[in-house]
């Protein structure tokens, strides 16, 4: 294939590539060889796998292109190359969720639900991606298996913990991918790697064969270069699954067919208050959004600083209750920093974080009051654009702040309750920030309505990288 | 500075022997809660960890304290609901 064609080829949406292979114009098979040679010569850069499925992505491949020549209807993303964030079960692999010490875990009897679900509508696994280890990370970091690099600027950080699902979007090595998002670690990649990305409402996407983190805070969700795609995903994705015991008993809402009504007559808002920009790209972000929608009227979001405190608590407590028996025997396998954190959340007195879920059912309770005048927020995804990395320390208004612990500031309030979120990007030069479109519960239709429209505008668009 | 006694001391346990993170001062009451929870959860640490443990531990207690200020009913119900 001539360069300029494998390069472009590279940065086609999963829409269009379905479209394609289903119409005869190409085959799956030659999506999938070239999705490896983009990896083999891309990623070297970009350090956003851990494992590829070459074989078994062939496989794939082949059996669809031959469902095809027998005329048989294909799925929704047939032939669509896909990865995810290697804390999903992947059959025949351990399930590293970014650890040495899983390393040594057995490999996983099956595929995590939301990987089975999308290859049955057609999507092809390609690989495992790079993340935060544990997933408690909101860099991209990861002192086994090395940073993933932001395609906007290989210097700086992708944001986490789902590093490498936005460095192999945002990168061009595959059109989707799948994180994980607990306190912003869809939404933190999203903003600082200018992709579009969905954390779903809580207990909405299936988390059956996904290592988890907190279990109070996890949510599944894609990434992806256009909102559309990250609809289709979703849909493919929805549904009860019975194996997750948070899963909601509700049935699929597709949201891809909803995705041009616009934002006609719906109700939106800009966070106020804790949520106000203090660096001016943030600032110019939001207004761009916001003017865009038209949203000329402020909210506050009540006691947002304490929730953002609570969502702190309940992490690390939670966190350091999973991890207690490999920090008892493997402490020193783990991320320093990490391995810290972990053991000092163990010591978190009970008392305290009861306390914090008692307060969660308050805030809960308080911000859902809001959606009866509103029908979406707008927000900040993060407080600054990528840093470099390895930086400690940011400039946020007049202080002077710690890039790990300080990059979810805007996204932990909200994750807190399991809202739905819709991360934008704005392709702000020469680095693109994220702004966060919030719904309420179970109104992914919106927020994702809201993305599509703004897309459509042009005010928010996953810009193609240099590299 | 605080005159050494003359009394001959005991040996300190390893346990009691945690370094404070302030400035190599007495181990303050967070030490001795990072050194006593260790201890009540069986968890081995080195005394080199026990700086940036108490450094966390010390964050997550002050952002537990944002929520402990905030006054709720008694009747206010954890977020997590179990149904039987």
């Amino acid at each position: 294939m001539p360069e300029t064609e494998a390069s472009d080829a590279a940065w086609s949406t999963a829409a269009d590539i379905a479209a394609a292979v289903a119409a005869g114009r190409t085959t799956a098979e030659s999506v999938v060889a070239a999705t490896f040679a983009r990896i083999r010569a891309r990623d070297p850069l970009l350090n956003a796998f851990t494992a590829v499925t070459e074989e078994r992505a062939s496989a794939r491949a082949r059996a669809l292109d031959q469902a095809r020549a027998r005329r048989e209807t294909l799925p929704p993303l047939a032939g669509v190359p896909f990865a995810v964030k290697n804390l999903f079960d992947i059959a025949g692999l351990a399930t590293l969720a970014g650890a040495k010490i899983n390393r040594d875990a057995p490999p996983a009897n099956a595929d995590a639900t939301v990987i089975q679900r999308l290859e049955a509508a057609g999507a092809i696994l390609v690989g495992a991606l790079n993340m935060g280890e544990y997933a408690y990370d909101f860099t991209g970091e990861n002192i086994h298996d090395g940073p993933s690099h932001n395609p906007h600027d290989l210097k700086r950080m992708t944001g986490g913990s789902s590093g490498g699902s936005a460095a192999a979007v945002a990168g061009g090595l595959v059109p989707l991918a799948l994180g994980s998002d607990t306190n912003g670690s869809i939404r933190v990649p999203s903003s600082l790697s200018g992709l579009f990305g969905l954390k779903p409402t809580f207990g909405r996407i299936s988390r059956a064969g996904m290592f988890p983190f907190v279990a109070s805070l996890d949510h599944a969700g894609p990434f992806a270069r256009t909102a559309r795609d990250l609809a289709l995903t979703y849909d493919a994705m929805s549904g009860y699954d019975p194996d997750d015991p948070v899963c909601a008993n509700l049935p699929a809402e597709p949201v891809t067919p909803l995705l041009d009504r616009g934002v006609t007559g719906l109700r939106i808002a800009v966070a106020g208050g804790y949520f106000k920009a203090r660096t001016a790209e943030v600032l110019y972000a939001v207004d761009q959004v916001a003017a865009a929608l038209g949203a000329n009227r402020d909210i506050e979001i009540p006691e947002a600083e304490r929730a953002r405190a609570a969502a702190f608590v309940i992490t690390m407590s939670e966190g350091g209750s999973l991890h207690l028996p490999r920090l008892r025997t493997r402490a020193r396998d783990f991320d320093p920093a990490v391995r810290d954190r972990l053991i000092a959340g163990a010591m978190v007195p009970g008392a305290l974080v009861t306390k914090a879920q008692k307060f969660r059912g308050w805030y809960r309770t308080e911000v859902l009051k809001l959606f009866a005048e509103v029908d979406a927020i707008v927000a900040p995804a993060t407080p600054c654009t990528a840093p470099l990395i390895g930086q400690q320390m940011f400039t946020f208004g007049e202080a002077e702040l710690p890039v790990r612990a300080n990059l979810g500031i805007y996204t932990q309030p909200i994750s807190f309750i399991g809202l739905p979120v819709v991360a934008v990007p704005v392709p702000l030069e020469p680095l693109p920030i994220g702004v966060q479109i919030i719904a309420a519960p179970w109104r992914e239709d919106i927020a994702l309505r809201i993305a599509h429209a703004l897309e459509m505008k042009g005010v928010v668009a996953a810009r193609r990288p240099p590299m | 500075m605080k005159r050494r006694s003359k009394t001959v001391r005991k040996a300190r346990s390893p346990a009691r022997s945690a370094p404070s993170a302030k400035h190599g001062g007495k181990p303050d009451a967070l030490d001795a809660l990072v050194t006593a929870a260790a201890q009540a959860l069986a968890l081995p640490i080195d005394p080199a960890w026990h700086g940036s443990i108490k450094f966390n531990l010390q964050l997550a207690l002050a952002m537990a304290a944002r929520i402990d200020e905030f006054s709720l009913p008694d009747d206010a119900e954890p977020a997590p609901v179990f149904h039987a």
